[in-house]
C-alpha cells in the first residue's frame, strides 16, 4: 500500500494528479517522458521530506491541454501549482525530460529552489555524444534501453500489452512530440543555465543508453557549483537499477 | 492591421455550375487512371527491411532505371489521354518504393502539354509540406497552363510522410485547416488580403496567377476514415475519396459524408465520391487471375509495407482512433490472400463483361459515378499496363458509359 495520497488540483482548467506523502521540508519530483517506471521509489525519501510528485499535463493521470506547446508552459504551470499547493521553497527533483523541467524551472525562480537534484535531464546538445531521439526509436526497443537490468522495468510492464496500456503510451508520446517533435533541442537553453545559482547534484548511469553519461561533465561546465555523481552500472533510469541512489540523493539534500 | 484570423471562415461554399453546365462533372460516369509510379528495382533482400518506407535506404535508387521507368509512366499516361480516359490522377509520397511522385506537380505540369482532353488530378500535395501561398500558386499555374483541367485532392499526408517531412503530426490537423483556409482565400478573395493565423502570416496574400476554373478547381479531401477529416470535407462542401478502406468502410464513409454535409447545408452529388479501385481485364478469366495477382501481392506485401510506428506518428491520431486501428492491425494475420482481399476492397480482375458488372454494382452500392481505377500496379510490366488499359477503355468503357453508374 502506498504512502502516498493522491489530490487532483485543477490549474488554470488542467486537472492535475498530485500524489504526496512525508513530513518534512518540500521535495518535488518531476518524472520523464513517460510514467510506466512510476514513482514509487520516492517513498524512501518521505521519512525525511514531504514528497510531492505531480503528473505533467498530457502524462499519467493529469489532464490534457494542447496549449502546452513548449516547455515554457510547463514552467508557468507549475508556478501555478506551487502556488495553489502554497509551496514556496522546495527541493527540486527530476529526471530527463522532467529534470530539463526542473532545470528550465530552476533559472527562472531561482528562489524558490533551495537544492536542485537532475537526474539524466534531457536538454543538451554535446558534440560527439548525440542522445538517442525517442520519438524516432520503436516503444520496443526503447523500453529496455531505459534500464541496465530489464528485469526492474519489466517487472512494471503488462505482458500483454492491451490497447488501454497503448493507448496511454501514444497519448504521452504524443505530448512529447508536441514539444519536441520539430526542435527536439533549444540552442538558446545553455545561455541561461548560469542562473541556476543553488546546490545542484547531477546524477548519471555510466551505462545510460539514452543520454550518453558524457553529457554530465557538459552540465557541470554550464553549472560549476553542481557536484556530479556518476553511479555505475546504473542506466537512464538511475534510481530503479540502482536504488541506494534514493538515499545518496536524501543525504545531499539534507 | 493585424487582425487574428485563426477560424475556417471561407469566401463562399464552392460550387461548379459552370463545369456541370459543360458536362465536365456531375453528368455521366467518369473514368480515371491513377498512377503510383512506383520505383520497381528492389534489391534482392528487400525482405531483410521491415518496411519500404521512411528510412529504406535510398541507395537502391538507381536514377538510370528510375529514367527508364519515368518514360514508360509517362507513356502509360499520355496513352490513357489518347484512349478517352477521363481524368489522370497523381499523388505524392516520399522517402519509399512506392511511388517516384515526391513532387507531383512536376510530374502534372510534364503532363499537361503531352495530354489533350483527360482532367488532371493532382491528389495530392499535402498542404501542410509547402508554404500554402505557394501551393496556391502552383494549382493556380496547373490550372491555367491546362486551361481549367485541374482537378485537386487536399491529402493530410500519411504518417509516413510526417516521418519524412519536418512537420509535426501533432499540430498536423489544425494546420492542414489553415493551409485550406489559406488557399482558399487566395483563389477566391481579390487581393490583397491578409492572414494572421497561427501557423501562417500574410499581410499581403495576392498570388498570381489566379485559377482558370472558377471559383477554383474542383477539390476533393482524401484520407483512410478519420471523422476529423470527414467532417472537414462536409463543413467545406469539398468531395472526399478513402482510400485503402474495406468497401464496407467506405460505404459507411460515403454515406457520412453525405450527412454530415447536409448538416452544412452542402449537397454532395456522385461525382464527388471517386471511388478508388485496383482492376486487371484480360480476354479471359484464366488469364487475367494468372497475370495480375503477383502484381498486386507485391503491392500489398512489398511496396506498400509500413510500420505501425510509421503510419502514426505521435499525435497523427487521436488516442481514441489508435486504439481502434491498432485493434484492427491485431487481428490481421497471414499472408497474402487474393480472394480474401479481392472481397474486401474494390479489386475487378478478369473479362470485359466481369469488371463491367462489377463496376457496375459499386457504383450502385457507393452512390458514386466516378471511377478511380490503379491500372498499372507494383512491379507490372509495361505490356501489361498498356494492355490493361487498352481492354478497360475499349470494352468496359462503353458498356458503362451507356448504364450511365448512379445518378
Amino acid at each position: 500500500m502506498s504512502k502516498f495520497v493522491r489530490e487532483e488540483v485543477t490549474v488554470n482548467g488542467v486537472k492535475t494528479v498530485v500524489h504526496t506523502a512525508g513530513k518534512g521540508e518540500t521535495l518535488v519530483f518531476f518524472h520523464g517522458a513517460g510514467t510506466v517506471d512510476g514513482f514509487d521509489f520516492a517513498e524512501a525519501w518521505t521519512d525525511q521530506f514531504r514528497v510531492v510528485v505531480p503528473h505533467h499535463p498530457g502524462f499519467g493521470e493529469s489532464g490534457d491541454d494542447p496549449a502546452f506547446t513548449d516547455v515554457h508552459d510547463y514552467v508557468l504551470h507549475y508556478l501555478e501549482l506551487f502556488d495553489i499547493l502554497k509551496i514556496d521553497a522546495m527541493h527540486l527533483t527530476g529526471i530527463s525530460m522532467g529534470a530539463y523541467f526542473a532545470a528550465r524551472f530552476a533559472l527562472e525562480h531561482s528562489h524558490r529552489v533551495r537544492k536542485l537534484v537532475l537526474i539524466a535531464p534531457y536538454g543538451l546538445d554535446v558534440a560527439g555524444h548525440p542522445a538517442l531521439d525517442i520519438i524516432a526509436t520503436p516503444g520496443e526497443q526503447l523500453v529496455p534501453m531505459l534500464v541496465s537490468n530489464f528485469d526492474v522495468l519489466k517487472k512494471r510492464l503488462p505482458e500483454k500489452p492491451d490497447m488501454d496500456f497503448v493507448g496511454a503510451r501514444y497519448r504521452e508520446a504524443t505530448s512529447f512530440a508536441r514539444l519536441f517533435w520539430e526542435h527536439p533541442i533549444d540552442p538558446k537553453f545553455p545561455r541561461h543555465l548560469h542562473r541556476i545559482t543553488m546546490p545542484v547534484l547531477i546524477v548519471w548511469g555510466d551505462q545510460d543508453k539514452v543520454m550518453p553519461v558524457a553529457h554530465a561533465q557538459a552540465w557541470k561546465e554550464k553549472i560549476p557549483q553542481a557536484e556530479v555523481m556518476i553511479v555505475p552500472g546504473a542506466g537512464h533510469i538511475v534510481h530503479l537499477d540502482k536504488p541506494e541512489t534514493v538515499g545518496k540523493i536524501a543525504m545531499f539534500l539534507k | 492591421m493585424i487582425a487574428r484570423d485563426t477560424g475556417l471562415q471561407l469566401p463562399s461554399p464552392a460550387t461548379y455550375n459552370t463545369l456541370i453546365a459543360e458536362g465536365k462533372m456531375g453528368a455521366g460516369i467518369r473514368f480515371n487512371v491513377m498512377h503510383f509510379m512506383p520505383y520497381v528495382h528492389l534489391p534482392e533482400n528487400h525482405k531483410d527491411y521491415k518496411t519500404t518506407w521512411v528510412n529504406f535506404p535510398n541507395k537502391f535508387y538507381d536514377p538510370e532505371k528510375g529514367h527508364e521507368l519515368y518514360r514508360q509512366y509517362f507513356d502509360q499516361l499520355i496513352l490513357a489521354d489518347r484512349l478517352g480516359f477521363d481524368a489522370i490522377v497523381l499523388n505524392e509520397h516520399h522517402n519509399t518504393v512506392y511511388s517516384m511522385m515526391a513532387t507531383p506537380n512536376v510530374v502534372a505540369s510534364a503532363l499537361i502539354p503531352q495530354t489533350r482532353n483527360a482532367r488532371i488530378c493532382v491528389w495530392g500535395v499535402p498542404p501542410n509540406f509547402m508554404l500554402p501561398n505557394r501551393l496556391a500558386e502552383e494549382y493556380a499555374i496547373l490550372d491555367v497552363m491546362s486551361k481549367g483541367r485541374l482537378e485537386i485532392a487536399f491529402p493530410l499526408g500519411t504518417g509516413m510522410e510526417y516521418w519524412s517531412y519536418p512537420v509535426s503530426p501533432v499540430t498536423a490537423r489544425e494546420k492542414f485547416k489553415e493551409s485550406l483556409k489559406v488557399m482558399l482565400q487566395a483563389w477566391t478573395a481579390d487581393g490583397p488580403t491578409t492572414h494572421y493565423g497561427n501557423f501562417y502570416t500574410y499581410r499581403f496574400l495576392n498570388p498570381w496567377p489566379r485559377p482558370y476554373q472558377k471559383p477554383h478547381p474542383p477539390c476533393y479531401i482524401v484520407g483512410s476514415g478519420s471523422p476529423e477529416t470527414i467532417e472537414l470535407a462536409a463543413e467545406l462542401g469539398f468531395g472526399y475519396s478513402s482510400v485503402f478502406v474495406p468497401k464496407k468502410t467506405a460505404q459507411e464513409l460515403n454515406q457520412r459524408l453525405r450527412e454530415r454535409a447536409s448538416h452544412y447545408g452542402h449537397t454532395i452529388r456522385p461525382d464527388q465520391l471517386p471511388l478508388l479501385n485496383f482492376v486487371y481485364v484480360a480476354e479471359t478469366q484464366e488469364e487475367a487471375e494468372r497475370e495480375y495477382p503477383i502484381h498486386l501481392q507485391r503491392f500489398f506485401e512489398d511496396y506498400a509495407r509500413s510500420s505501425p510506428q510509421w503510419l502514426a506518428p505521435p499525435g497523427y491520431l487521436s488516442v481514441e482512433q489508435l486504439k481502434i486501428r491498432a485493434a484492427g492491425a491485431d487481428k490481421m494475420h497471414g499472408g497474402f490472400d487474393f480472394k480474401a482481399i479481392s472481397e474486401a476492397f474494390f479489386i475487378a480482375v478478369g473479362t470485359p463483361e466481369k469488371v463491367a458488372n462489377q463496376i457496375g454494382e459499386w457504383t450502385e452500392r457507393m452512390g458514386t459515378n466516378h471511377i478511380n481505377s490503379v491500372l498499372h500496379v507494383a512491379d507490372m510490366p509495361h505490356w501489361k499496363a498498356v494492355k490493361n488499359m487498352t481492354l478497360f477503355a475499349e470494352q468496359v468503357m462503353p458498356k458503362l458509359r451507356r448504364s450511365g453508374g448512379a445518378q
